[in-house]
């Protein structure tokens, strides 16, 4: 059993979260900002949304039609979409088959809570139109989030 | 709460069944509902601040001209929450003053029919005829704090000459305001003005009391650390509160 | 690579009753409440520390709450969705279905009517029979004439559809505590938003 990384992407196609733990990183500081994760983020981001326009392609006009995992040989991808945009993403060994109420954990009791609930925080991370479309930086990285997700998911990581 | 098991229930214990059965009948809103109009108030007061203060430079049509725009398109000059508290933490001491003073109104005004509602839903442990100052006080820290932030107060004290320390434990309306690891000091003084809401919920309730005469009433408020909360796992972190109240006596 | 999805039943037969047991079930057994009238009263605190700020100037109160309300809204419908996991809608209709049958009923226990359908299908009101922003709030003869007292519904509106894509107006048209015969509430749809896609893919 092991979960591998979590990110979160939101309504601007920007990643404003992510959390490898197969990384050699400082666990304290809960992100990795490197190069790396930001091309692994562009890359995931781009697989889920074209898989996503195809399964809507495929369901019917009043049916909706959802992903919800996709497998490799060696991984499998969680994903999550709300009707606001989010994207939950959690890639996994193949032995976790179904990791949806994780996720909905993540958004309702952690996202919501610490994010949604937080006066301090943004709810929108694109503060231009120059940090929309994907182009955006800006992170989740308020020590509630942080500490929630690592208490939530550390013990599921190995 | 099971009356079987005690069917010796005396007659304030059946009174008090009685309230609480009354309380659950009355209409309900989510909560959550409530909490979010209490958090925008902050930034709502700062938009206002900014707005009286732009409108001293431009008067008549200019005025008018810029109402028309509103009603054309609301959204204009729209900034979320989270910017504007950022510009409450920049702005000089006297702006601060006047948004501080606009939320502690709020809560007074809110404190003053406070009373009166939870005096007319007959409440059994409420006999106001003959309350003093400390019956008073317990009223505040026990029916007004359940009502409005959902818990009770959790330590009264007083030097019995109108001086009275209550220490909320875990203040709800804060408990989910964070900001990054190294900006702890920010986070503070952004909790600041969450905490005239309640100093003048206090004092409106003092003064629908009797307690009526200007500055009769001083009220403020300091965030302590929680011992507890920083032992504690839960990521999200109770803050505890000390409202300092003092009521001028005569002796 | 296999992929596998989910497909939400969605059909619009028999949704009526669905949505309303479950909304009921969700406000019964899944909300922590608190009273109306404390809600009623912050709420008429709030209003009326605005018309003293704004000495009276009853447009500039009406902007105010509904700038209020549309930081609320932003944040509010993200709340909506945790709780119901409700997919966009395909229509307006089912719009205005889930926004009286459920968000109203999980947020204010109240259900406002639907009606007043436009020709074309792109705008719709709610008649809110029951307010309990104003339950007991009557508004002095100059405020009555301009101030929109529940003017912060239209900012939350306003706010959460933006979110889920819905450019919409929303405003009130009329108002008992203004003396008219209802209290109604107009969202009109100005259009569907697309939703964003990387820079450089188009």
């Amino acid at each position: 059993m092991a979960i591998y990384s979590f990110w979160i992407f939101d309504r601007h196609c920007n990643c404003i979260f992510d959390r490898e733990w197969t990384l050699k990183t400082n666990p304290s500081s809960g992100t990795t900002n490197s190069k790396l994760n930001e091309d692994t983020a562009k890359l995931l981001y781009g697989m889920i949304f074209s898989l996503r326009s195809i399964s809507q392609k495929l369901g019917s006009l009043d049916s909706f039609n959802e992903i919800r995992t996709i497998a490799t040989a060696k991984y499998r991808a969680h994903i999550l979409c709300t009707a606001s945009g989010l994207w939950f993403v959690l890639l996994s060994d193949l032995k976790q088959e179904d990791l949806s109420q994780v996720l909905r954990y993540l958004y309702s009791e952690i996202y919501v809570k610490t994010v949604v609930y937080n006066w301090l925080s943004p709810v929108d991370f694109a503060e231009t139109a120059n940090e929309k479309r994907g182009q955006g930086f800006r992170k989740i990285r308020n020590r509630q989030f942080l500490l929630a997700v690592e208490q939530f998911l550390g013990p599921m990581v190995n | 709460m099971n009356s079987n098991q005690k069917p010796e229930m005396t007659e304030h214990q059946k009174q008090q069944l009685q309230f609480q059965l009354f309380q659950e009948s009355l209409p309900k809103v989510n909560e959550i509902v409530y909490r979010m109009l209490l958090n925008e108030t902050i930034p709502m007061a700062v938009s206002v601040q900014n707005r009286l203060s732009d409108n001293s430079d431009t008067q008549g049509t200019l005025g008018q001209e810029l109402e028309e725009k509103l009603v054309l398109d609301p959204l204009k000059g729209h900034v979320p929450s989270h910017k504007l508290l950022q510009q409450y933490l920049a702005s000089e001491s006297d702006q601060q003053a006047k948004i501080d003073n606009r939320l502690n109104q709020i809560g007074f005004s809110l404190g003053q029919k406070l009373s009166q509602l939870l005096i007319f839903s007959n409440n059994p442990s409420l006999s106001f005829r003959d309350m003093d100052l400390l019956a008073v006080m317990k009223f505040v820290c026990r029916d007004v704090w359940r009502q409005v932030f959902g818990k009770q107060i959790d330590n009264l004290k007083t030097n019995h000459r109108g001086t009275f320390y209550l220490l909320d434990n875990n203040y709800k309306p804060v408990e989910s305001l964070a900001l990054d690891d190294d900006k702890s000091l920010e986070e503070k003084a952004l909790i600041d003005p969450y905490l005239q809401f309640p100093c003048g919920v206090i004092r409106g309730v003092l003064d629908s009391l009797g307690f009526k005469e200007e500055g009769a009433v001083i009220c403020t408020a300091t965030l302590v650390d929680n011992a507890e909360s920083s032992k504690s796992k839960s990521p999200i972190s109770s803050r505890a509160v000390i409202f300092n109240v003092q009521v001028a006596v005569e002796n | 690579m296999s992929a596998s999805t989910n497909s939400v039943p969605n059909s619009s037969t028999g949704s009526k009753k669905s949505l309303k047991a479950f909304s009921d079930d969700i406000w019964k057994n899944k909300t922590a409440k608190i009273n109306a009238e404390l809600f009623t009263l912050t709420y008429g605190s709030i209003v009326s520390q605005l018309c003293t700020d704004y000495e009276r100037d009853f447009v500039k109160v009406n902007n105010q709450l509904f700038l209020m309300g549309y930081n609320i809204g932003m944040r509010l419908i993200e709340d909506f969705l945790a709780r119901t996991a409700l997919p966009r809608c395909e229509s307006l209709a089912k719009t205005s279905e889930v926004v009286s049958k459920c968000a109203f009923k999980i947020f204010l226990n109240v259900t406002p009517q639907v009606g007043n359908w436009s020709s074309s299908q792109d705008a719709f009101s709610l008649f809110l029979d029951e307010n309990p922003l104003s339950d007991f709030v009557e508004l002095p003869m100059d405020a009555a004439k301009e101030l929109w007292y529940s003017n912060i519904l239209c900012g939350v509106l306003k706010g959460a559809l933006e979110m889920v894509q819905m450019d919409c107006d929303v405003f009130f048209t009329s108002d008992v505590l203004k003396g008219d015969q209802t209290t109604e509430l107009r969202v009109k749809l100005n259009r569907v938003l697309k939703d964003e896609i990387p820079a450089g893919e188009d």
